[in-house]
């Protein structure tokens, strides 16, 4: 007996040990707490039960029997707020109540009676149990302020009762264990030790308090799922450690990804409005400090032309819906060189639409832009040297072309020498004269600007360009050659043809290119038949299309498509690049160039350029 | 100059130019007519007009060139200018060798164009003689009769009147009388007239073949 009960009150102690420990650690610390404090009571009351067991005087045994009730006030508040912290359940004001209860208890313990079980302790029953131990029981009139206690238990039980049932309607696999292994063992242990202490006091039955004992079952519940927790937490933890590592791992991965493929990644606090590279090491544009710029000073470090287009790219990309950002744009390094960058990232919001945050990737683009500023140059050269031969071939056209102003401004300033040579001068013919030899000067220095725009070698142009008027301008270029070879213009232009976006000397050339190939195309016509059909039109809502047809033998069909390809030539002296330049020409401008055959001869050349929304021609 | 003063046609498709050129001649005192095109020239074409043309070699549908040989298939024999914008070879040859009188590069010097119309005026006026004198000698000849010309073709052989006689089968005298009769129908007074006058309207030629059979 002894043994049994100085285990138990051992035991008790060990659990309140552990779990105070637990509790000094800060997990759960107040069910750890709280439980903690429920096993140093039960130790005490174990340690009074055994006390009073093996007590022979009357008067400790009431002594016992009275301050008894103060562990157990203690046990009942921490029952209590065990199942409120860790339960997180139970209804107030039961739990008031029965604080309340015991409370009372408590009082009445000390003011009515020897204590709250007996109202006077007569004697004292020494009884033989298992082991051949003889144990002391108390006898005596109870006290009639008994029934506060095991009411007190009640409504405890109700309590817990109450509380494990709002656990169960929580209908989490876990809580629904815990509520039944609760529920059903505090339930257990407060019926079974009141009720039994009633009936030993009572001296129904002859054996020791086992209010202890009864608890057992409770601490083994606490203990398995504290326990459970522990474990679970133990497994937890290992796996945030796996995590760890596989996030340093993946961490790393990104990071030599990233290195490798030269990107930069950044984070943008769109809230704190600072800008920061994500990986430490490296340096975000070039600006070494600070490390935190804000999206204004980002953008003053831009080149300035690329400023406001930045800026409205980062705009639009900030709209809720959107999301996505990436632009193109240059940075004055510190060095001085000015870098291209590739910048794109993605936004996040906040559940009212906010921009939180941008993560992105920068990549510097500068060796590609270079290598494309270099391709693209070549390809200007190269359509430059193609005009320049185109114009070549020219050559004898346009200087008639030239030759008519020019002849005629001689023989005007001729005829005006020997009328003023002659005497009686006719001075409105001598006006007339030169009148007419302004006139024909301008008609010369407008043959000059022409060819000098086709002959320039300059940028790439990109403004709103007349397509009739490229037709108009590309057919007085190439009239006289059209005269020589005896070949008629028939044109077709819509006059409501919208205006596109491009260059308007690439254009030209496109043009020239299509009119002398259709007018070589007709050298074995017969001289009567050399037609050329020049069309302008508007095709669909925002397409221009121009067709250049001629009355030649036409494309064989499976040429129709390689003679776009360069060095194929059916020419003796061509050198095969006329169209698949224009062809580069009209893809650049974002349109297509295309050939076909005519009914009942000819070939037709088509290229269609999407329009200037706005612009009319 | 017997006849209106000669007159330059100026035919270019260029208007201005057509029109510069008509003021260089105008001022030299010319007389132009211009045509913006070979078809409207063609169109009021009056064969007895005299002087030059000046023709620009190219032009839409029908080009200079295609003018003279138009002209030549008519029995026109204007003297021809040719201009152009760009001395082009065998254009050169080919009008040359169509008769000509100039191939000139645009733009053209005025004293070139003047030298060339005169040129091209004393030219025509050459041909009209020329012309003239042929038309004056084939009336003479038609005056004769059939005996007549016979006889004449006969003389201008150089046959004695005897052989003549005996060729036609009839006596000497009667061959003397013809040849009196044509000598005045053709106003000409010796022999050596009478042969170059025949040469000139062709008639040598069959006379000479017959006697060359017979020899």
């Amino acid at each position: 007996m002894t043994v049994l009960w100085s285990m138990l009150a051992s035991a008790s102690l060990a659990f309140a040990l552990l779990h105070l420990f637990i509790w000094a650690k800060g997990i759960q610390p107040w069910a750890n707490l709280s439980f903690a404090i429920a096993a140093i009571a039960l130790a005490v009351i174990t340690a009074m039960e055994l006390i009073a067991m093996r007590t022979t005087s009357i008067e400790q045994m009431a002594l016992i029997l009275r301050w008894v009730h103060l562990p157990i006030l203690v046990l009942w508040l921490a029952i209590i707020c065990f199942v409120r912290c860790y339960f997180d359940a139970g209804r107030s004001w039961l739990a008031w109540l029965t604080v309340g209860l015991r409370a009372v208890a408590l009082i009445l313990s000390f003011s009515t009676g020897q204590n709250l079980f007996f109202y006077r302790i007569t004697g004292l029953k020494q009884v033989a149990v298992w082991g051949g131990e003889t144990i002391s029981i108390a006898q005596g009139p109870l006290n009639p302020w008994y029934v506060v206690g095991p009411l007190s238990t009640v409504v405890l039980a109700a309590f817990v009762l109450d509380a494990a049932f709002t656990l169960w309607r929580g209908e989490t696999k876990t809580g629904r264990r815990r509520a039944i292994v609760f529920s059903s063992s505090i339930t257990f242990f407060l019926l079974t030790a009141t009720g039994h202490t009633a009936l030993v006091n009572a001296g129904v039955i002859n054996s020791p308090y086992i209010v202890g004992f009864s608890f057992l079952p409770i601490f083994l519940a606490m203990s398995y799922e504290l326990s459970c927790d522990q474990l679970h937490s133990l497994q937890l933890s290992q796996q945030l450690k796996e995590s760890e590592t596989e996030l340093r791992l993946s961490k790393q991965r990104m990071r030599v990804a990233a290195r490798s493929a030269e990107l930069r990644l950044w984070e943008w606090d769109i809230v704190r409005d600072e800008i920061c590279s994500t990986d430490d090491d490296q340096i975000l544009y070039g600006i070494a400090e600070p490390q935190k710029i804000s999206f204004d000073s980002f953008l003053n470090n831009l080149y300035e032309e690329d400023h406001e287009r930045v800026k409205l790219l980062v705009e639009k990309s900030l709209i809720k819906g959107n999301g996505h950002y990436e632009s193109e744009f240059r940075i004055k390094m510190p060095d001085g060189q000015i870098h291209w960058f590739n910048s794109r990232g993605r936004i996040e919001f906040n559940e009212d639409d906010q921009p939180l945050r941008m993560l992105g990737v920068t990549i510097d683009i500068t060796r590609r832009k270079q290598a494309e500023l270099a391709v693209q140059q070549q390809r200007n050269e190269l359509t430059h040297l193609s005009r320049v031969t185109t114009l070549g071939e020219l050559s004898g056209s346009l200087a008639h072309e030239l030759n008519q102003p020019l002849a005629a401004i001689l023989s005007n300033a001729q005829a005006a020498q020997r009328f003023l040579a002659r005497g009686n001068t006719d001075l409105a013919e001598i006006q007339d004269i030169l009148k007419d030899i302004v006139s024909e000067d301008k008609r010369a220095v407008e043959v000059i600007q022409r060819l000098r725009l086709l002959l320039k070698k300059g940028e790439v142009q990109h403004l709103p360009v007349n397509l009739n008027k490229v037709v108009e301008e590309v057919l007085k270029i190439v009239n006289s050659d059209l005269m020589n070879h005896n070949i008629t213009v028939n044109l077709d232009l819509d006059q409501k043809l919208p205006a596109v976006i491009g260059d308007r000397v690439q254009l030209q050339q496109v043009l020239l290119n299509l009119i002398m190939n259709a007018c070589e195309a007709m050298s074995h016509t017969h001289a009567g038949r050399r037609r050329l059909f020049v069309r302008t039109e508007a095709n669909g809502v925002d397409k221009a299309l121009v067709s250049v047809g001629d009355q030649g033998p036409g494309i064989p069909s499976e040429s129709l498509e390689s003679i776009f390809e360069p060095f194929f030539t059916t020419k003796l002296q061509g050198m095969g690049l006329g169209l698949p330049i224009c062809r580069t020409i009209v893809t650049a401008h974002g349109g297509q160039l295309w050939a076909t055959n005519n009914t009942p001869s000819g070939a037709v050349f088509h290229f269609k350029l999407p329009t200037s929304p706005g612009e009319s021609a | 100059m017997n006849e209106s003063a000669p007159t330059v046609l100026v035919i270019d498709d260029d208007p201005s130019v057509l029109k510069s050129l008509a003021r260089l001649l105008r001022s030299i005192e010319v007389n132009v007519a211009t045509f913006a095109s070979p078809q409207e020239f063609l169109d009021q074409f009056e064969p007895v007009i005299h002087g030059c043309l000046v023709l620009d070699i190219a032009m839409p549908n029908f080009n200079g060139l295609e003018l003279q040989q138009e002209l030549a298939a008519r029995g026109n024999e204007l003297p021809v200018i040719f201009l152009t914008g760009h001395g082009d070879i065998p254009m050169s040859v080919q009008a040359m060798k169509q008769g000509a009188i100039d191939f000139l590069t645009k733009p053209v010097h005025d004293q070139d164009l003047i030298e060339a119309i005169h040129a091209a005026i004393e030219t025509n006026r050459m041909n009209r003689r020329a012309h003239d004198e042929l038309n004056e000698i084939l009336n003479k000849l038609s005056l004769l009769t059939p005996r007549e010309r016979e006889v004449l073709e006969h003389v201008v052989s150089g046959r004695l009147n005897k052989q003549i006689a005996a060729d036609l089968g009839t006596v000497e005298k009667t061959i003397k009388v013809h040849r009196a009769h044509l000598m005045t129908k053709l106003k000409v007074r010796s022999l050596a007239d009478l042969v170059r006058l025949a040469e000139r309207a062709g008639i040598m030629s069959i006379a000479s073949n017959r006697n060359d059979c017979q020899t």
